[in-house]
């Protein structure tokens, strides 16, 4: 998948289609059906390939093409996003990731910036929040300096 | 108004007198005097005191006394509020009121004993400078401090005890209560005036007659506080009085000075214990009442602190519909941008938008009624509706310390009757620390079970976790207050539970399981059958 950047700048998907640039593909990992629902709304009305999985294990479990970034929400019943984050590291599948803050939380701080995520709270998830998150993500993981 | 009050008083006096006797079986104006100092501060004693020459010299004048003894009686009158006040005041803190043994003892010894006997003297005194009069000294002083002491017994704890009335609470006092007060009053005036306000039939015949008003006197102390028991009293005296002054009663027919004695002991009497027994008894309600406020107070804080442990928790429920919300407003407002915002898609958003709504108000709701200091209040309940409210509010944090819920809930319970914020606080106390004894546990092996079920036609319910259980010791202390196995807990949230349970005629027990499991179990039995 060829990626063109920056998406900072949020390009409309009609002008998206109409150029031919394959749109990126996001998974989005809560288990809030609510937010879930919403977040993945957002992100298709704003041009992107849009996943959702409902818990860790079904995002881990998928086979599946690995999407260019993943919006995991870390405050999950079962499976919590730390896990699912230490998880794909031990397994070397570490992607971009946007991880949702719960609230102003320290717990697992360490944890999350040792997987290169952006961290979104959840307070300012927002349409600019998660756009700036997502593309800021992406634009680390191709950065060249540390190993992927 | 001290003046009008006096002249009243007065006149009230004038009224109780037994012609040709110059000293009033009852005389009111000094014990109001007295009353009126006591409630205020001592500077301002000399005005009230002179505020009431006015009223004294319009009602003594008005009898044919020469002046200069209506002077002399002012004198000796505000000599004995003087002395009351006085010695009260070095005894008991202003301002005064009748509302412990102490001062009714302070009140005793002082207001109706001392004041009138030591003024009775200064009085004497006067009416032989002046040369007014020809009784003895000894029986004037005699008859003077019978008629004050009396006076101080009824018209002072009177006034007393109802300046201490919360008028604007009076008025919200439940029909029932006035209703009883009515019918004491009126049982009391209707047996003071057969005994006291009929014509004599046997004067010596039946002493027995004496006793019929104290059945209400003694509901009057124990049903109606002091306030109520002083105008009971009052009430009785003016009853017997205005019959010996008429020459009704078991007290006529003998020698006025006589019937002015035997009334004024009689009413004496029966007033001193009378006193004492309301203000012991409202001693105890107050205590009573001060320990429940203060349970309560306890309750609430422990409720709020707890609430504070799951801020974190609570701050993610609000915060999942808050998200919901604002993602798809904004992703509403892009598909219109986009002209890709069929109709359909736009109404199922804003539908969602509405749920999302409708649950964060919900999460207020509940922890608003949690957060609120309020009345404890009986209702019939549904214990699943608590359970699930409890576990709304506690969810955010339990999925953040990685505690599975399961709840078992029972169908067709019986409705308890219970205060639904305490039995709330009760439950979230339970699953708080069968969390908290998880916290060594493995995090896939963590997991809170909450059951509702009927047991021999109780409503019980069971939290149970899979900590490591409890060693003896700490089974047997387990609601003890500040008895705590935690190293930042208080110690107060079990013992807080079991009080609340034991109001609601439930009880709580912690039953050890084999297999290191420690189930903490509530139980709370309907106040009644019929609410099945």
């Amino acid at each position: 998948m060829v990626h063109i950047g920056p998406w900072s700048n949020y390009p409309p998907p009609r002008h998206l289609l109409q150029s031919g640039i394959v749109p990126p593909n996001v998974a989005i990992v809560d288990d809030e059906e609510p937010v879930r629902k919403a977040l993945k709304r957002l992100l298709v009305a704003s041009g992107f390939e849009v996943e959702s999985y409902a818990s860790g294990k079904e995002f881990l479990a998928t086979n599946h093409q690995p999407p260019d970034c993943v919006v995991l929400d870390l405050h999950m019943p079962g499976m919590s996003g730390l896990q699912v984050l230490e998880e794909l590291r031990a397994s070397h599948r570490q992607l971009p990731t946007v991880v949702i803050t719960a609230y102003d939380d320290r717990r697992g701080a360490g944890a999350v910036s040792r997987c290169r995520c952006e961290r979104l709270p959840a307070q300012a998830a927002g349409r600019a929040g998660a756009l700036n998150s997502i593309s800021a993500s992406m634009a680390q993981a191709r950065s060249p300096t540390p190993k992927r | 108004m001290v003046a009008l009050g006096y002249y009243l008083a007065a006149r009230v006096g004038f009224a109780f007198t037994l012609q040709p006797h110059p000293i009033s079986t009852l005389w009111p104006p000094n014990a109001m005097l007295l009353a009126v100092l006591l409630l205020a501060p001592t500077r301002a004693w000399w005005w009230l005191l002179a505020a009431a020459l006015p009223g004294h010299l319009l009602a003594e004048l008005q009898s044919g006394v020469p002046a200069a003894m209506v002077l002399g009686w002012y004198l000796s009158n505000c000599c004995e509020a003087l002395i009351g006040a006085s010695l009260m005041r070095a005894f008991a803190p202003a301002p005064f009121r009748l509302d412990s043994l102490r001062n009714v003892g302070v009140f005793l010894a002082c207001g109706a004993l001392a004041a009138p006997l030591l003024s009775s003297f200064i009085d004497a005194a006067l009416v032989r400078l002046i040369g007014w009069g020809e009784a003895a000294t000894g029986t004037w002083c005699r008859t003077r401090v019978y008629s004050n002491t009396l006076a101080a017994l009824t018209v002072a704890p009177l006034i007393l005890t109802w300046s201490n009335v919360d008028l604007s609470q009076l008025r919200r006092v439940r029909v029932a209560r006035a209703a009883e007060a009515a019918a004491l009053f009126i049982g009391l005036l209707a047996v003071s005036f057969v005994v006291f306000g009929l014509p004599a039939v046997n004067a010596n015949a039946m002493p027995a007659l004496f006793y019929a008003p104290l059945p209400f006197l003694l509901w009057a102390a124990v049903r109606l506080g002091p306030a109520g028991t002083a105008s009971a009293l009052a009430a009785m005296a003016v009853m017997t009085i205005w019959g010996g002054v008429h020459g009704l009663g078991p007290f006529s027919g003998q020698p006025p000075e006589e019937t002015a004695r035997e009334m004024q002991l009689f009413l004496s009497a029966v007033a001193v214990p009378m006193l004492l027994l309301a203000v012991v008894l409202d001693q105890g309600a107050r205590v009573e009442r001060d320990a429940f406020e203060q349970r309560q107070q306890l309750t609430h804080l422990s409720r709020v602190a707890t609430l504070g442990e799951l801020s974190g928790g609570i701050a993610h429920e609000l915060n999942q519909p808050l998200t919901a919300i604002l993602s798809n407003a904004q992703a509403a407002r892009q598909f219109i941008a986009n002209k890709t915002g069929d109709p359909a898609l736009l109404a199922e958003i804003l539908e969602d938008i509405i749920v999302a709504d409708q649950r964060a108000s919900e999460v207020i709701r509940r922890l608003h009624a949690m957060f609120k200091r309020g009345e404890t209040q009986f209702e019939k309940l549904d214990v699943n509706v608590i359970v699930q409210d409890v576990l709304g509010i506690v969810q955010g944090d339990l999925v953040t310390r990685s505690v599975a819920v399961v709840a078992q809930l029972g169908a067709g319970l019986p409705q308890v009757y219970g205060d639904r914020v305490e039995l709330q606080q009760v439950v979230l106390n339970l699953v708080m620390n069968a969390c908290e004894a998880m916290a060594a546990t493995a995090s896939e092996e963590r997991r809170v079970t909450i059951s509702t079920a009927t047991v021999a036609g109780a409503v019980q319910i069971t939290v149970s976790d899979r900590g490591s259980g409890f060693t003896s010791d700490q089974h047997a202390r387990l609601f003890e207050p500040f008895y705590t196995t935690k190293p930042r807990g208080l110690g107060l949230g079990l013992s807080i539970s079991r009080a609340i349970v034991l109001t609601h005629g439930g009880r709580v027990w912690c039953a050890p399981r084999a297999g290191g499991g420690r189930p903490s179990i509530s139980r709370c039995r309907p106040k009644n059958d019929r609410d099945r």
